[in-house]
């Protein structure tokens, strides 16, 4: 496409979508509330489940082994997948691939105002983001109730809260939830609501996929959840066999649930790095496009290809629990080890894709809040992309003490601490970054800022446990509990409330109290470090994880523990509190432009229109051009004389601004 | 909240959306894109979800825990199986031919050769549920068949899934006809419509022609090593 300065006459539609099948009308929709919504998925979801355990219980009536077992897995698995079905089925996700099938279209999807639409199956991707941010949260919240309970029982080595089996199945739960919730906790919000505004797009490049990948998300969210109905299980997150194939229907939950999610991994992934490819703007460059765009896309490639694999491991353990075949059965020719290989092939990757979405959000901050361009922006680009290619060649650091040969330990001892050098080019252009910078501390810069503080602790405990003798030592031990919080929840969750507080204001177009924020901060940050930092001190003394008793002479230091993290938990009361006051009880309207930033997703009107541009941008230069004079505009936004410039404190002192005043 | 006005497909009226002429060609551009890397990036996905399948197949025949890989060299049944593999490559090879055709110019022998590359498609879905209720071993009986199981199933998947695709594609040809009339031909055509078909359906064959690659592998796999 050339770009030129004149614009050719414009083609008005009367739909907002451009008539790309020949004009199809569609299959007719119900209005309201007899339309497909939540309520509607869970009727779906219900049903299906009924259904499907009444055929599973049908389908085992012959087989006396698994009818008489106690826990017939097939009709749990079948409950399990065909409410799934169901939900999506209740929800509308199944309405054009079923409409293909006869070679319809829908009809386009209108812009609608109503807040029902966050209940619904559609294809804007802000909305998508939107429900997004409230499915990770509950997820969040989830899993951290769960460590509350956790926390409390460790209040005492050896008087208890709960039993033994309740209380692995809690930890289990806990693992779980939080792990899946992070895959998604950037991706998903974030990742697409900002990507498309970020590169100039009116849209993302397959809109249903989006909505796919977000309600099948829910749907794996109520999967594992329902683990808890059937009594839990007992591997912990990593789900390990022979322990698997032992355990009870809580596990098919497992099983089921971590498949379904990777599903929606894949297809969230799939979508982005599709987008990104193809939908850039003209002139946005891969040397302009943002660096949490660059993030985004080096997770996406995780996410489609490490994926797969994990839904092909969870797919022959529900074999190996429904069709009785042995992948993970040494007794019958398979192998305990099988699991673990493809676990961790999957495994490792997941913790880059947790951990380079949030340095893409720290990469947007830190300009932001120096003024200053980012520094070695190309670095940063090569850093993550190193890290996602690295990331496939370390998973078996993780077999240190089973299931690998010794001999081969070094080979992946190296290519493990090799992937501490994209990891500190990283570090490098954070630092550079805020060399000689003046500060604004705002809500989001404390938060970034304590992610460098935070991973550094766990990047480096994490060289060390990569070490084999060290590795040997603390393995299965609260020190590597404490190295991997501190890695996930220490960098990726603070980044993710960073970019909350960064993006909100444009998400939402009303302004997060800012004395609030800062308690939450605060609080957060000092006592995740009081909560997770003795974890260290606990593991080299010797306390194993996923254990509920423990030596008396650790339990000051388990208390102190505790403590603090009932703390921590109280602390997401804080903004919860403030997403609720801010949002909802006593909104303020946002500026147009709170951060003066000169992303490209920030000078659009708020609200965001349904289309996102009112023409396609033009982007002339990359957005880091903070603080230099006669810089280069960013983009040209096709409005007229509209320009928004580098160097400025803001686009509206260029020329006015046309946007219509932030609601 | 009004609701009448609640769903997003049938909501408030909608602002007035404006395109102008290379917009829409930029739009058009980036929609084929989106088939042609959608599509080698979904194949991507497949890979590695077979690449899985074929560490656990290596895996465990390389451990062959109790000497249980494949006790007495039993195999699935062979007949069956190289039927299977032989019908889902005479589709593929069928599909790609269309694919060819519909380049030159002729829709009809690409939607001749797509309809039968589904009904063969559908053969071998059938032929491999059937293989199932013949085998003779239990499932977990060994790991070949255990692994063998495995394929089964993502074999099926993997079919119904390239089924599905190009069925999808000759529904809309033929939902397309009244286009033809209008705008040349849907292989000949320079329209948007006709562009992004053109896309889809190649990125489908493409799709068709992994899945001989993946059947050919693992019918050496099973049934040959």
């Amino acid at each position: 496409m050339t770009v030129t300065a004149e614009r050719e006459t414009e083609v008005v539609y009367p739909d907002p979508t451009p008539p790309v099948l020949g004009g199809f009308q569609g299959l007719p929709q119900r209005p309201g509330w007899l339309s497909q919504h939540l309520g509607t998925a869970a009727i779906g979801a219900v049903l299906g489940y009924l259904l499907g355990h009444w055929l599973g219980n049908v389908v085992a009536s012959g087989y006396t082994n698994i009818a008489d077992s106690g826990v017939n897995a097939v009709a749990i698995t079948g409950g399990l997948l065909l409410g799934v079905f169901g939900w999506l089925l209740g929800i509308g996700a199944l309405n054009y691939p079923l409409a293909k099938m006869v070679g319809l279209e829908l009809r386009p999807d209108y812009e609608s105002t109503s807040w029902t639409r966050y209940l619904r199956y559609t294809v804007d991707h802000k909305v998508v983001g939107l429900q997004y941010v409230i499915g990770v949260l509950a997820f969040l919240f989830t899993g951290g109730l769960l460590a509350m309970g956790i926390r409390t029982e460790l209040l005492s080595p050896s008087s208890h809260l709960f039993g033994p089996g309740t209380y692995i199945a809690i930890v289990s739960e806990h693992g779980t939830i939080m792990m899946m919730m992070a895959t998604s906790v950037i991706v998903g919000p974030l990742g697409n609501w900002l990507v498309p505004l970020m590169i100039g797009a009116r849209r993302t490049a397959f809109p249903r996929v989006e909505a796919f990948s977000f309600w099948i998300f829910t749907a794996g969210y109520l999967v594992i959840l329902s683990a808890l109905f059937y009594g839990g299980f007992p591997t912990g997150w990593t789900g390990y066999a022979p322990l698997q194939t032992q355990a009870g229907g809580g596990m098919m939950s497992y099983l089921v649930g971590f498949a379904v999610i990777g599903l929606g991994m894949m297809a969230a992934g799939f979508n982005l790095a599709v987008t990104i490819i193809n939908y850039r703007a003209p002139g946005m460059t891969w040397s302009r496009i943002p660096i949490f765009v660059w993030s985004i896309l080096a997770t996406c490639a995780l996410l489609t290809l490490a994926t797969p694999t994990l839904v092909a491991a969870g797919f022959f353990g529900i074999l190996d629990h429904t069709a009785q075949t042995a992948f993970f059965v040494t007794e019958h020719g398979g192998s305990s080890f099988l699991w673990e290989n493809l676990f961790w092939f999957f495994g490792h990757p997941e913790v880059y894709i947790m951990a380079l979405p949030g340095f893409g959000i720290v990469f947007e901050i830190l300009p932001v809040f120096t003024r200053k361009p980012l520094f070695a922006y190309k670095v940063a680009a090569a850093g993550m992309v190193g890290v996602a290619l690295l990331s496939f060649f370390v998973w078996q650091h993780h077999l240190f003490q089973s299931g690998i040969n010794p001999d081969m330990r070094p080979l992946f001892m190296l290519t493990t601490e090799l992937i501490s050098i994209p990891t500190g080019f990283i570090y490098l252009v954070g630092l550079g970054t805020l060399y000689k910078a003046k500060i604004k501390f705002e809500v989001p810069m404390l938060f970034a800022l304590a992610l460098f503080f935070n991973f550094l602790i766990g990047g480096i405990t994490g060289v060390f446990l990569s070490d084999v003798p060290v590795n040997v030592t603390v393995h299965g031990s609260f020190f590597v509990l404490a190295h991997f919080h501190y890695t996930i929840m220490g960098g990726l969750i603070f980044a993710f409330f960073g970019g909350l507080y960064y993006w909100l204001p444009k998400m939402t177009g009303k302004t997060m109290n800012k004395k609030l924020g800062q308690i939450h901060f605060w609080i957060m940050f000092i006592f995740f470090n009081l909560t997770f930092f003795p974890m260290f001190l606990i593991g080299l003394l010797g306390q194993p994880r996923r254990v509920f008793e423990y030596a008396q002479n650790l339990q000051a230091l388990n208390d102190f523990s505790s403590v603090s993290a009932f703390i921590l938990g109280a602390s997401f009361l804080v903004f919860v509190a403030n997403f609720v006051w801010s949002i909802f009880i006593k909104p303020t309207p946002a500026p147009a432009n709170p951060w003066d930033s000169l992303g490209l997703e920030w000078q659009t009107p708020t609200p965001v229109p349904y289309y996102n541009f009112e023409r396609i941008p033009v982007v002339l230069s990359d957005p880091y051009h903070y603080s230099e004079e006669n810089a280069p505009a960013v983009a040209d936004l096709g409005e007229e004389g509209v320009l928004v410039a580098a160097g400025a404190s803001s686009p509206a002192s260029v020329a006015e601004d046309p946007r219509p005043p932030a609601q | 909240m009004s609701g009448d006005n609640a769903v997003t497909d049938t909501a408030d009226k909608p602002q007035m959306f404006t395109e102008t002429p290379e917009e829409r060609e930029f739009e058009l551009r980036a929609a084929v894109g989106a088939y042609w890397s959608g599509g080698r990036l979904l194949i991507g996905m497949f890979t590695f979800l077979f690449a899985s399948l074929a560490f656990a197949y290596f895996y465990l025949r390389s451990n062959n825990a109790g000497q249980l890989w494949r006790p007495g060299g039993i195999t699935a049944p062979t007949g069956i199986g190289g039927a299977i593999f032989a019908v889902a490559v005479a589709s593929s090879l069928l599909a790609i031919y269309g694919q060819g055709r519909l380049r030159s110019g002729s829709t009809l022998d690409w939607e001749v050769s797509g309809w039968t590359a589904v009904l063969g498609g559908l053969v071998a879905i059938g032929l491999q549920i059937w293989q199932l209720t013949q085998l003779p071993f239990f499932p977990g009986s060994s790991g070949y068949a255990s692994c063998f199981i495995g394929w089964a199933v993502m074999n099926i998947m993997l079919l119904v899934s390239g089924v599905y695709w190009l069925e999808t594609n000759l529904a809309l040809c033929i939902r397309l006809r009244r286009l033809d009339a209008e705008d040349g031909t849907l292989a000949t055509s320079v329209g948007p419509v006709a562009q992004l078909f053109r896309a889809n359906v190649e990125s489908c064959t493409y799709f068709w022609g992994f899945m001989a690659v993946v059947g050919g592998l693992f019918w050496v796999f099973f049934y040959l090593i």
